[in-house]
């Protein structure tokens, strides 16, 4: 599948997020908080479908080479139904931890819940970068390895900034942010190595 | 380290695209080989000189040959 096509489906998905939206409002009278969830939703998709815009041709056409390969086809596969699995768990988590969960050990299932699908999900990235050409294999793990040491330094900055009362960040909050922070840092890596083999 | 890819790769009449198929790597993986960017491992090697019934280093030279 093309980059082309997914920006395609992500209009899609934001579109019908949108006209969910609207019949909870118009017709079907839901509260204010699902609206805008579905609001949201719909939104992330659309920001998500603007930046496929934004992205390069080249990178874009390298990108349709990678996900025609076979493992491409494999890993894209695999993804589909851990990223519904994690936007239904997370959604889950969420509702059931705002309601309030008693149990302590209970609390603590339901909160990870959404761990579960990332945890998946990075098996099937492992399985990729095992099956994937040896060249892009050189570029992914080179990726992997600058996101895990720039990552590492930053966290490493902030703990020292944050330990000399520079500024406070949320114990919680700046946990959560490590994952995003390493897949955006492996991201821009990768645009950057790939280029470099063009 | 230099080597004869493309030279080889025209004789036969076949795009990066196809060649890339028929040794199960991608066209960017061909395309990094022929402009010296990138060095082939072992197995990969092989699998060119296999393919184009050469020997290794008949292929791949060093950049000081």
């Amino acid at each position: 599948m093309t980059l082309r096509r997914w920006m395609w489906i992500f209009v899609a998905i934001a579109l019908g997020s949108f006209a969910l939206a609207g019949a909870g409002r118009w017709l079907l009278q839901w509260p204010d908080e699902t609206i805008g969830l579905w609001v949201g939703i719909g939104a992330g998709y659309l920001l998500g479908a603007g930046l496929f815009l934004l992205m390069p041709r080249w990178w874009r056409q390298h990108c349709d080479d990678m996900y025609a390969q076979p493992a491409g086809r494999r890993y894209i596969r695999a993804l589909w139904p851990i990223m519904i699995g994690y936007s239904l768990t997370l959604f889950a988590s969420i509702w059931f931890i705002k309601r309030g969960v008693e149990s302590v050990p209970l609390r603590a299932l339901v909160a990870v819940l959404p761990a579960i699908p990332l945890a998946l999900m990075m098996g099937a990235a492992l399985r990729y970068l095992r099956e994937v050409d040896e060249l892009q294999r050189r570029i992914e793990t080179e990726a992997i390895g600058i996101a895990s040491l720039l990552t590492s330094l930053l966290y490493f900055g902030a703990g020292l900034l944050q330990k000399a009362k520079v500024f406070e960040v949320d114990a919680g909050v700046a946990m959560i942010w490590v994952f995003p922070l390493l897949a955006a840092i492996y991201g821009i890596a990768k645009m950057r190595l790939t280029k470099r083999y063009l | 380290m230099n080597n004869r890819l493309r030279e080889l790769r025209e004789a036969q009449g076949w795009s990066q695209g196809e060649l890339a198929e028929r040794l199960e790597v991608s066209r960017q993986t061909i395309n990094a080989l022929e402009t010296g960017k990138y060095d082939p491992s072992l197995p990969l090697a092989f699998r060119i000189a296999r393919l184009f019934h050469s020997r290794i280093e008949d292929l791949f030279l060093p950049d000081d040959a």
